[in-house]
């Protein structure tokens, strides 16, 4: 390929095309499949190359900030010669830097697998990694779309995808459930995604999100699209109410989980509302919504996550409580910080769940109380774990440090005081569930899993090492990511910022004087038992399955009654007169030569007169 | 001779065909009475000619002729295959299809 043909637009196809080509390489020879780890290879492989071509886009966008976005779309869709939706790709700082995030995750992801998985059958690491490459498409698809529906298309593919691997251990009912619940959740909230897509368009007129088509829309129309954006970002994201699927979605593998909430499901849900932020501005309304409904998300998963004694359902609470950080921010009507948080919630939490990984391929369990004492023996895995958990408790100098603080201090300043303190209450709450999930898991009295535990291979603490670099330093990165995504930011210390640091060496004071040095047991306070309550009678999936039976099989009932006795009935009735006619007309048909002769002469009379008295 | 005298030998040997092909039981006469009603229609098909001058009827009454013939000789062989079914030529034995 010559240098000139080397464009950002070509850069970004040969990005997504790389998983394609795995994914269709893979799926279509099984005889490579079945191979396991030399079909983990070849994804690899093709992910690496994917990681090239995206940070080439990223370097290229940091080096020349402020150029307008590269975009390549043929049409697609036409209506006679109006042409009504195009596919294509867009490069500009946002997208080149989430592809950038999305692949290096993704590689990561897949590298670490291959330690992971190393017990699982062939045929079914084939199948894993297959997927991956599906998963990895259908994202990078989402990251470039120039018009949601391009977005849309990707979006439901990212949902497939996530459905397979939640469910990857299908021989376990749980994981099974688990995956159809992720579908159904999320899928319900896609209807909001479908239905403003139509809106949009039978408005505007397009699938864009240019300036124009929002000037047509008017705040009304905009209110609609951007409420309805929302009601499957709050899918795809996890806010309340719909979180539930998240935490379940834990019975996929680790490395599954770590994809998942970091760099492509969960990410799609704010990434979309940052891709369509132009509507999203246009209605004030669902921007408030939106700081209030991610505070409370945000102050809610954090309050469950104390109580989790699995450490990956305490690190999914953690997601959906981070995912409300960046809801909230974008609802405060500044795309930055939610985006910045999203960048660096992705190095860290891909670390935290991979750094999971390792603990639970040690020790072969994900509870906590299997854990303990794990430091002396997972030094490497220990670490990168501490790191990525002081990142996500906002321990200054770290990457959740920055973005946290861009957060809470775009909300005060645009006076949303409630979910500036509900957010503040939420940075406690997690440097202290943090604390104590460390605390259990590496130090303490070693649990009954403990002695066999050993180191993981390499292919497990490259990743970790990778993206423990990446949290330590992403935050510092900032502002030349805005400016390539051009946004000024430059980071200064804000009262905000001060009183989070404050609150999360609070928590992890508390953290430590609770699980380190065992001054008080969390379980015997009023507060910390009423949660566990809660979290025990799981209320939020109670009432949505109370809802589900009255609500669906109401539905379903009144729907068979109409069938059985309305349709089915009009059928019945049908057939019934049908035979009984037929039962009267045989007597007809005498099969006497001349009988038929006489209903001829009949019919020549009738023709005679019926020309006679016209 | 007047048109209407061809018309009315014509309307009367057809209405005499009809009549022996709805009451003759014997298959052959129902033959021989269809070949009555044809050749009313053949004599309307000349009186026509006749009338308007023109000998397009009367090659129509060649056609009619031959035509005629065929059927004959078709519905013959039914008589003959009816007969070697049932040993008879009567059309009543013909019934397998009452319904």
């Amino acid at each position: 390929m010559s240098a000139s043909s080397y464009t950002p637009v070509s850069a970004a196809l040969l990005c997504c095309a790389a998983p394609l080509l795995s994914f269709v390489l893979l799926g279509l020879t099984p005889a490579l499949r079945r191979k396991g780890a030399i079909a983990g290879h070849v994804s690899i492989a093709f992910a690496a190359l994917s990681t090239f071509f995206a940070a080439s886009l990223l370097a290229g966008r940091l080096s020349a900030a402020q150029a307008p976005a590269d975009i390549g779309q043929v049409g697609w869709l036409y209506a006679g010669a109006k042409l009504v939706v195009s596919m294509g790709v867009q490069v500009d700082g946002i997208s080149a830097s989430m592809l950038v995030v999305v692949t290096v995750v993704a590689l990561c992801v897949q590298v670490f697998s291959l330690g992971y998985l190393h017990d699982e059958p062939p045929a079914a690491l084939g199948r894993y990694y297959t997927w991956h490459s599906l998963f990895l498409f259908s994202m990078l698809g989402l990251v470039v779309a120039p018009n949601a529906l391009q977005l849309f298309l990707c979006w439901e593919l990212v949902g497939l995808a996530s459905y397979l691997l939640i469910g990857f251990y299908f021989k376990k009912p749980s994981a099974g459930q688990a995956a159809v619940k992720a579908f159904w959740v999320t899928k319900f909230a896609d209807i909001g995604l479908g239905a403003g897509l139509l809106v949009l368009y039978a408005i505007a007129g397009t699938f864009d999100w240019s300036p124009e088509a929002v000037h047509l829309l008017g705040v009304g129309g905009a209110t609609w699209v951007a409420g309805l954006f929302f009601l499957a970002v709050m899918g795809k994201s996890a806010q309340f109410p719909l979180h539930i699927w998240l935490p379940d979605a834990m019975e996929g593998p680790t490395p599954v989980s770590a994809l998942l909430h970091a760099a492509t499901m969960v990410a799609a849900g704010v990434y979309l509302i940052v891709r369509t932020f132009p509507i999203f501005e246009a209605a004030p309304g669902v921007l408030a919504f939106m700081a209030y409904l991610g505070a409370w998300t945000a102050l809610f998963a954090s309050i469950i996550a104390c109580s989790q004694n699995d450490i990956k359902k305490v690190l999914a609470y953690s997601t959906a409580a981070q995912l409300g950080y960046m809801v909230s921010a974008l609802g405060a009507g500044e795309v930055w910080p939610g985006y910045f948080h999203l960048v660096t919630h992705a190095a860290f939490k891909a670390l935290l769940f991979l750094g999971a990984g390792a603990l639970i391929h040690a020790v072969h369990s994900n509870n906590l109380e299997d854990m303990g004492g794990l430091w002396p023996k997972l030094k490497i895995s220990g670490t990168a774990f501490i790191i990525g958990a002081m990142a996500l408790a906002g321990i200054p100098g770290f990457a959740g440090f920055f973005s946290k603080d861009a957060i809470l201090d775009v909300l005060l300043e645009r006076n949303l005081i409630v979910p500036w303190l509900a957010l503040l209450a939420g940075a406690g709450l997690t440097a202290f569930y943090m604390t104590r999930v460390v605390l259990l898991a590496l130090f303490g009295k070693p649990g009954h899993h403990t002695e066999h535990a050993h180191e993981s291979p390499a292919s497990m603490l490259a990743p970790l090492v990778l993206l423990a670099i990446a949290a330590l330093s992403l935050g510092f990165a900032g502002t030349a990511l805005a400016g390539a995504a051009g946004h000024a930011y430059a980071f200064h210390l804000s009262t905000s910022g001060l009183i989070a640091s404050a609150l999360a060496l609070g928590g992890i004071a508390v953290g430590w004087l609770a699980y380190g040095k065992g001054a008080f047991v969390p379980g015997q306070i009023a507060p910390f038992a009423f949660v566990q309550g809660i979290v025990a009678a799981s209320a939020v999936d109670r009432s949505f399955a109370w809802s589900y039976r009255v609500a669906f099989q109401g539905v379903s009932a009144s729907v068979a009654w109409f069938d059985r006795y309305i349709i089915d009935g009009f059928m019945n009735f049908s057939a019934w007169l049908t035979q009984v006619m037929g039962q009267r007309l045989r007597a007809a048909q005498t099969g006497r030569v001349i009988d038929y002769l006489y209903a001829v002469v009949a019919g020549l009379l009738l023709l005679a007169a019926a020309g006679f008295w016209r | 001779m007047p048109t209407q005298a061809y018309l009315l030998l014509s309307a009367a040997l057809f209405c005499l065909g009809i009549f022996g092909a709805l009451t003759r039981r014997n298959a052959i006469g129902v033959l021989v009475a269809i070949e009555l009603m044809a050749n009313a229609v053949n004599i309307n098909l000349v009186a026509f000619s006749r009338v308007w001058g023109s000998l397009t009827g009367q090659v129509f009454t060649l056609f009619s002729l031959a035509l005629t013939v065929s059927e004959v000789v078709i519905g013959l062989a039914i008589v003959i295959l009816l007969y070697r079914a049932h040993q008879s030529v009567l059309t009543d034995s013909a019934s397998e299809m009452k319904g």
